[in-house]
């Protein structure tokens, strides 16, 4: 069980840089926007009026 | 053709049917050239899906504005400088757009820059409604990029650097990172605590014990120290305030708890409470962020108020006249406002005469005159001739600025009925913690052993949270649910008044009708022309004019093209039609119309058609009832209110429009005292009075109502009078408020009975020791989230009464 003196800090470093990633996102205003990336996905970005003068 | 009549694209009444897109294989009614240009633009880039995406609009919004030549100037050097940080050619502009309503707004905007030449990045945001763009500045300059956004029909308005963080996305992102630290911090501390439980049953080493011990403190130690920071200085301030609220308890739970555990851990105690400290405030953190979340949805209003200012404007030097930003303005500059211009900023008008529209500030809808030396206001709308204003303050410093930071700062006070609840809730805190001293003192006798782990248990299982959060959670969802059907709630407490009404009453002008002039009768005075034709004729003439009266004109479709139109000020206007001079004015201005002034004593507005020689037409304009003015007090009548009209107009106008909604109890010609002193009698009888209405003259009645709702054109003193203020054109809101009022104390009451319930029941358990610090700390969770779920159910509420609102 001695490896556990191992892992845990290790995973306490993961963790560790977890946090100070998810900070950096947040400081760079990633997290600002809860609403839209929601619905974003239902939206085609891709249609132009040269493939489908129509639409 | 559609059967529909609103505009497909702004949702504006059509009244001309020339104009039609096919959109969709189907051809689609809109109101005018301009959005039509604007269904367009958006159907041959491809993006006619915006139609099927967005919410139904609000009538008007994204109705294109007519002047584009604007945003030339913000091409210039200068402005990228002052709008924008750039390095050679990479710039970065923050721009508020206003008239966004929702997420398929924020997609039509980015999927439009990010297919123009020069953009590479394009970011709406459509809870701030800001758009952070990157672009090349020597491809694409900004007032391009403000061009295309006003094209979509949107109302852009770009922002200094400094002012791009709004405070509400420092609070959110605050309170993410806690919210995070809580959750992972939860997640850590909980593995451990696992494996210390397991090994109180399988057996442990004392090392491995001290070791995972030691790992949950130190992962513990954030979530104390950062998390939960905000609970410990919260029951600082209520300590100093003497208004303790529930943060004291949980403080000294999350205190006592970790105090111990350190201890523990450290000097080999009997156990450890990390795993119940994390959860405590892991859950404790997710309702303080579902709460702002719900606060943040509000409408940002003072962006709002400040999108009425103009964007640039002529600025007059020694050097001549310059355009500038509105924003770059400093006191002391000397300015030009054309005719039908909005005034950006307060000042004094050093040269020209003119008639301004101060609706906007003061209620007052008749134009007022202004002469050199008099002063003029940001928000107020130049009428008649161009005039020279001599700066005196600007921005935020403005009247118009000032009553924005009032309402800002009304929007962030607590309501007065939820600070009632925290005070009974400080009271049942100093029950709970002369409850926690007495079980201490009875274990620390009896069995000294437990007596830590008990009181902590006690402590935390009696937590107030559910009974504290019962009312804010249920307001909260409210207000949010409040501000989707465009209501916005600026005193929580209303929620509560509003519920129990008995009774609505009802100003006249500006609430019950439109405060819009329109022309009820056209009388011809000469034989040989008929109504219509004259109507028309007048229309054509008044077509370009800006004053108020002349509005009532403009929703009149004329063949006639006006040519040589001369505007005398405070008189009226001349101008040809079909080659002949017409004057077109009060009956002073229009030769021989005296004797028919009066003839027609009556003191609704009349306007005077005539030629040179005689009068032809004359014209009468009043206020007419809202749409759904009748179908509301029909639905008002059948929910059991009582209804009433006071309104401070002459008795003919007020007893023509009761007549005509069926309002039998009606009082006309009243001061604002005596409306007051109405209202006083009625609350004597034990009504509940909501009273609606919108001028300065309602303020006092807005303010001593139990509820008031004022509609958002209001007079701003209307406005901060008032407790809920609706938005768009329609009476249908004032139902909408009261059903979910109706709801929200429903909610409130089961959520307090939950509360009750479950902190009566656990507290005997806890007293009696059968309750481990864990459970509680679930217990007091769970109930806490019941409670917010419960609120939440509000979120989806008041659907039905759409029917009304729609």
């Amino acid at each position: 069980m001695s490896i556990l003196y191992v892992l845990i800090p290790l995973a306490l470093v993961v963790l560790g840089i977890a946090v100070w990633a998810f900070f950096w996102a947040v400081g760079n205003g990633q997290f600002d926007d809860l609403d839209t990336p929601a619905t974003r996905i239902l939206l085609d970005d891709d249609t132009r009026p040269a493939d489908d003068p129509e639409e | 053709m559609n059967d529909d009549t609103a505009c497909f694209h702004c949702a504006l009444p059509v009244i001309d049917q020339r104009y039609t897109v096919d959109i969709d294989g189907e051809p689609r009614a809109v109101c005018c050239p301009g959005c039509k240009a604007v269904a367009e633009l958006i159907r041959d880039s491809g993006m006619s899906r915006y139609y099927a995406l967005r919410e139904a609009p609000e009538p008007g919004v994204g109705k294109p504005e007519e002047d584009a030549g604007e945003w030339e100037v913000f091409n210039r050097r200068d402005m990228l400088d002052a709008f924008a940080a750039s390095d050679a050619d990479r710039a970065e502009a923050t721009i508020y757009v206003g008239g966004m309503y929702c997420a398929a707004c924020s997609w039509l905007i980015e999927t439009t820059l990010k297919g123009t030449a020069g953009v590479a990045e394009a970011d709406v945001n459509p809870v701030t409604h800001r758009l952070r763009v990157v672009f090349d500045s020597t491809v694409i300059g900004l007032g391009t990029l403000l061009a295309t956004l006003s094209q979509l029909g949107y109302y852009p308005q770009p922002l200094a650097p400094d002012s791009t963080a709004a405070p509400e996305v420092q609070e959110q992102r605050a309170a993410l990172k806690r919210l995070l630290v809580a959750s992972l911090g939860m997640m850590q501390v909980m593995m451990f605590a696992v494996a210390l439980y397991a090994g109180e049953f399988q057996g442990i080493s004392a090392d491995m014990e001290r070791f995972l011990r030691l790992v949950s403190f130190f992962v513990t130690t954030p979530v104390v120290f950062y998390s939960a920071r905000p609970f410990f200085a919260s029951a600082v301030r209520g300590i100093r305030t003497r208004h303790p609220g529930m943060d004291l308890p949980v403080s000294i739970a999350i205190g006592a708890a970790y105090t111990a555990s350190v201890w523990s851990t450290f000097y080999d105690g009997p156990a450890v409470w990390f795993d119940s400290v994390t959860m405590f405030v892991f859950f404790l953190t997710v309702g303080r962020f579902l709460e702002m979340r719900a606060r943040h949805r509000s409408i940002d209003r003072s962006v709002a108020l400040s999108s009425i200012l103009p964007n640039t404007v002529i600025r007059v030097d020694d050097a001549g006249e310059t355009t500038v930003a509105a924003n770059q303005l400093v006191a002391g500059d000397v300015i030009r406002i054309r005719a039908g211009e909005p005034i950006p900023a307060d000042g004094e008008l050093v040269d020209g005469t003119t008639s301004v529209d101060e609706a906007l500030l003061s209620g007052e809808s008749r134009p007022q005159a202004k002469a050199p030396g008099d002063t003029v206001f940001a928000g107020s709308v130049n009428l008649d001739q161009q005039v020279l204003v001599r700066v005196q303050s600007t921005g935020v410093d403005t009247t118009l600025g000032t009553i924005g930071r009032l309402s800002e700062r009304a929007r962030y006070a607590r309501p007065a009925f939820v600070r009632l609840a925290d005070r009974v809730a400080s009271y049942i805190v100093v029950a709970i913690l002369v409850i926690a001293a007495f079980v201490a003192a009875a274990w620390g006798y009896y069995m000294p052993e437990r007596a830590f782990e008990v009181t902590l248990s006690v402590l935390v299982v009696t937590c107030p949270c559910a009974l504290a959060l019962a009312t804010p959670a249920a307001f909260a969802a409210a207000g949010s649910r409040m501000a989707e059907l465009r209501l916005l709630v600026t005193n929580g407490d209303a929620v509560e008044s509003i519920s129990r009404a008995t009774h609505v009453a009802f100003d006249k002008t500006g609430t019950l009708t439109r405060g819009e002039p329109v022309i009820v009768e056209t009388r011809p005075l000469a034989e040989d022309q008929s109504a219509a034709d004259l109507l028309e004729i007048a229309a054509a003439l008044e077509s370009a004019s800006t004053h108020p009266l002349a509005r009532a004109f403009h929703a009149v479709d004329t063949p006639y093209r006006p040519e040589q139109v001369e505007t005398h000020v405070g008189a009226g206007l001349t101008g040809s039609v079909n080659g002949k001079r017409y004057r077109l004015g009060s009956a002073d201005f229009v030769p021989g119309a005296g004797r028919y002034a009066a003839e027609l004593a009556d003191d609704r507005p009349t306007i005077y058609l005539g030629d040179d020689d005689r009068p032809l037409a004359v014209f009468v304009v009043d206020d007419a009832p809202r749409e759904d003015a009748a179908a509301t007090l029909d639905t008002l009548r059948r929910m059991g209110l009582g209804i009433s009209l006071m309104s401070g107009d002459r008795e003919a106008a007020v007893s023509r429009l009761a007549g005509e909604l069926g309002i039998g109890d009606y009082a006309a010609e009243c001061t604002p005292q005596g409306k007051l002193d109405r209202l006083a009698a009625r609350q004597q009888a034990g009504e509940v009075i909501i009273m609606v209405g919108d001028g300065i003259n309602d303020a006092p009645v807005l303010a001593g109502a139990d509820a008031s709702i004022a509609p958002a054109h209001s007079a701003l003193l209307a406005q901060t009078s008032a407790d809920v203020i609706m938005l768009g054109d329609r009476l249908g809101p004032v139902v909408t408020a009261i059903e979910l009022s109706r709801k929200t104390l429903r909610i409130v009451r089961q959520n307090l009975a939950w509360a009750i319930l479950y902190n009566a029941s656990a507290l005997p358990l806890a007293i009696a020791g059968y309750v481990p610090p864990w459970l509680a700390a679930i217990g007091m969770s769970a109930s806490s989230l019941i409670v917010v779920l419960n609120a939440l159910r509000l979120s989806r509420a008041g659907n039905d009464s759409r029917v009304i609102t729609a």
